[in-house]
């Protein structure tokens, strides 16, 4: 702490370098925040899972499956439960302002309390043309509690001919963390009643519950057994299995670390290449404190110190920074496109101080070198 | 001297000093290599995602999905709106006098990857009696074409790359059973990623009962307007009528949108990491060449020449980082075999986007030279003079 104020003086000796040095590092590790928050936000999302769901979807998204479905799967011993849902896609006014409704029945609530807050589903059960949704998709269509919307759906028509879906706003609940876009619920049995009789009786998806977790991925098989030679064959994955596999072909973490990477090594060269400019500088300062007895190790904390303030300031600065904009991700995306928000964990943050301090010692490498064979009448001299 | 040779001499002058300051400007290099190293690898996969969008499809060709869609997925057009569509005036006529129009199907099925034998799912389309004739760049390249009503598919050579089991012989699971690859086609475009198989057998097999979307021709491409109202007009159909090629160069544009916004916000974040390094730099290098600068001056150089040759200076090795990031990038990526959902092509780095990146890089340098080129146009001759 004694040679605090020897650090400060070399700090302001050029504000101006000093202070750019700092918003670099800034702007690095605030891209370094967003791709790391990004990778742990997927962490988040495949550890929260829960192993005991099976979601069965229809293998062939066009076949759809009948509700009887439903019922088989929930004779199958080890399956506590099960809900029912189908999808209605479509746009609210103008083509580009895409919304879905998952419709679904009683039990959802039950299976999915960490979806949609029970309460919540509660909304929909007695009212038939009543949504609840989260604050994302109130915000994504300016929509309150009580507003009336309606959904136009190109592809799903109702038994009258019509394509318009009205529905009611019963609730809005907070958005869940990390829950990656809009979401809004209405009731199975007013989708069902409203479609064409041919179409009735139809869903797209079965969430049943397991009884006991570590029989789940053997469950999810023997349901798609059942199902293999009917006219709908079902995909049964359990939800830790889909978000374990990520999305698809394109390695989303090692293109973010790789993004994180290019932006450290160029801070690298940046950092280090204006902590040689301020030793080669003040060499003969060095050379002065040698000959106060300022030991050489004494004189690499010195060196170390100055760089490393601006480094550790900036990425703290730079995480803060990412935390904040990761806050507002969703205002400035396209809407619907289901990539979650970075999130700023405790991991991500050890992460940036481990970079910084790394940043630290590699940029601090050559100009400490040259501080060792530092000659130090030469310097004197030299700079007399 | 006039103003535009003193800025030639001076500028030399700073080039010829590069070398001494070697280390210092390669940070303004190796910035502006990072930047448009990762902006043009990013960009290389939508611009070649739009690309095969915009080539994709006989440019006579009109598509007729229903209102408001905004991908063949979401569109629905029932067999009585089809046959209307089909027959109405302006379409071209085959030979035997039939219309030029063929109703299609989209959808995906689960299939496994080659790499890694993980199912993934690929695209389905349809074609009905003029699928062929409506895509004049449709040949086979094994086997045969399939039999119309019978459970038979044809691949495109890149599927056929892409997913495991698909050698003409291998079968294929639909909903009701094993259907054969009879044959592998080429198209040169999108189509080269998908499955083929006949509209009206694979309609029933998905427990499907109505189309996609309507494909016709149209007898001569100054009919498109009258076409499109005729069908507008018609009370009985709620359908959006679309050349092919604009309909398809939207939706690659819709794909791209979300990614540009990532990707330009990454790269914008990097430019302002290299802009600072760039500031620094030049910074340095106007404090260290003070005295150099007041000789200049007292020479009779003016501020001008001097202010403007640091900023020249700044974007000769922007522009150089950024044309080593464009090699970097156009080597790795152009041409590469790339895909995007369920969309194949090849990635490109086009002329237009290393052009990109040249502006990128003067933006740069300009925006981080400005302020040490000003304090070198501002200096004094006497304080530079006894700078240090």
């Amino acid at each position: 702490m004694k040679y605090f104020p020897l650090i400060l003086a070399a700090l302001r000796r050029k504000p101006i370098r000093t202070g750019v040095t700092f918003l670099s590092v800034t702007a690095a590790f605030t891209l370094f925040g967003l791709m790391i928050g990004l990778n742990a936000t997927m962490d988040l999302l495949e550890q929260r899972a829960h192993a005991d769901r099976i979601w069965t979807l229809a293998r062939f998204e066009t076949t759809g499956m009948p509700v009887t479905v439903a019922r088989q799967i929930a004779k199958l011993p080890g399956i506590k439960k099960n809900s029912v849902m189908t999808y209605l896609q479509g746009y609210v006014g103008d083509p580009k302002n895409r919304a879905g409704v998952l419709f679904f029945d009683d039990q959802y609530g039950n299976i999915f309390p960490d979806q949609v807050p029970p309460q919540q589903a509660d909304l929909i059960r007695h009212d038939r043309t009543a949504v609840v949704m989260n604050r994302m998709a109130a915000d994504a269509l300016h929509k309150k509690v009580g507003d009336r919307f309606t959904i136009i759906s190109p592809q799903t028509n109702r038994a009258d001919g019509s394509k318009n879906w009205p529905l009611t706003i019963a609730g809005i609940y907070d958005d869940i963390p990390q829950f990656p876009g809009p979401m809004i619920s209405g009731n199975y049995e007013y989708f069902d009643k409203s479609v064409p009789l041919a179409e009735q009786g139809k869903i797209n998806e079965v969430d049943s519950l397991a009884a006991d977790p570590a029989q789940a991925p053997a469950l999810a098989e023997r349901i798609d057994k059942l199902f293999a030679n009917s006219g709908t064959p079902t995909r049964s994955q359990t939800e830790k299995q889909i978000y374990s596999q990520g999305f698809g072909d394109l390695d989303v973490e090692a293109l973010t670390r790789k993004i994180a990477l290019i932006g450290l090594l160029m801070l690298v060269l940046l950092t280090a290449n204006v902590i040689a400019q301020s030793v080669r500088e003040r060499l003969a300062e060095f050379a002065t404190l040698r000959t106060f007895g300022f030991s050489n190790a004494k004189l690499v904390g010195l060196v170390m110190a100055e760089a490393g303030f601006p480094c550790l300031l900036g990425a703290m600065c730079g995480i803060a920074l990412a935390w904040w904009l990761a806050l507002h991700l969703a205002a400035v995306m396209p809407p619907g496109t289901g990539i979650p928000a970075p999130t700023m964990t405790f991991a991500v943050f050890l992460w940036a101080l481990a970079c910084a301090c790394g940043l630290t010692l590699a940029s601090t490498a050559l100009p400490i070198a040259r501080l060792n064979r530092l000659d130090i009448a030469a310097a004197l001299s030299r700079y007399a | 001297m006039n103003a535009m040779r003193q800025l030639g001499i001076v500028s030399l002058l700073n080039f010829r000093n590069l070398r001494r300051r070697f280390w210092q400007s390669l940070v303004i290099v190796a910035g502006m290599t990072c930047v448009s190293g990762v902006l043009l690898s990013l960009l290389s996969v939508t611009e070649g995602m739009q690309q095969a969008y915009r080539s994709t499809g006989d440019p006579r060709s009109v598509i007729i999905v229903s209102h408001g869609s905004l991908r063949e997925d979401n569109s629905s057009i029932p067999r009585d709106q089809a046959r209307i569509i089909m027959n109405a005036q302006g379409i071209a006529k085959a030979l035997d006098g039939s219309p030029l129009a063929d109703s299609g199907f989209v959808t995906g099925i689960p299939v496994p990857l080659k790499a890694n034998g993980a199912t993934s799912y690929a695209r389905l389309t349809t074609f009905s009696k003029m699928g062929v004739a409506l895509r004049p760049t449709f040949h086979l390249v094994a086997g045969r074409m399939f039999r119309p009503g019978t459970h038979e598919l044809i691949v495109g050579s890149l599927a056929q790359s892409k997913f495991k089991g698909m050698g003409v012989g291998d079968k294929v699971t639909m909903p009701n059973g094993q259907w054969p690859i009879v044959g592998i086609f080429t198209t040169g475009d999108l189509l080269d990623g998908v499955l083929v198989g006949d509209t009206e057998t694979v309609l029933p097999a998905m427990r499907h009962n109505s189309y996609n979307t309507v494909i016709v021709r149209l007898a001569s491409p100054g009919a498109f307007p009258a076409f499109r109202t005729a069908l507008a007009e018609n009370p009985v159909l709620t359908v959006d009528v679309m050349r092919l090629s604009d309909w398809n160069t939207r939706i690659g544009a819709d794909s791209a949108a979300f990614f540009h916004v990532l990707i330009y916000g990454v790269s914008i974040i990097l430019a302002i990491g290299a802009l600072f390094g760039c500031f620094n730099t030049m910074y340095a290098a106007v404090e260290s060449r003070g005295r150099e600068i007041a000789t200049l001056r007292a020479l009779g150089y003016g501020s001008f020449a001097v202010a403007l040759s640091v900023i020249l200076e700044a974007s000769a090795l922007s522009i150089a980082g950024s044309l080593i990031g464009a090699l970097i990038a156009w080597t790795l990526y152009d041409g590469v075999q790339g895909g995007m959902g369920w969309d194949f092509f090849k990635l490109t780095v086009s002329p237009a986007m290393i052009g990109m990146a040249i502006i990128w890089a003067i933006a740069v340098s300009i925006l981080g030279g400005l302020l040490p080129s000003l304090r070198a146009a501002r200096w004094t001759v006497a304080d530079a003079l006894r700078a240090r």
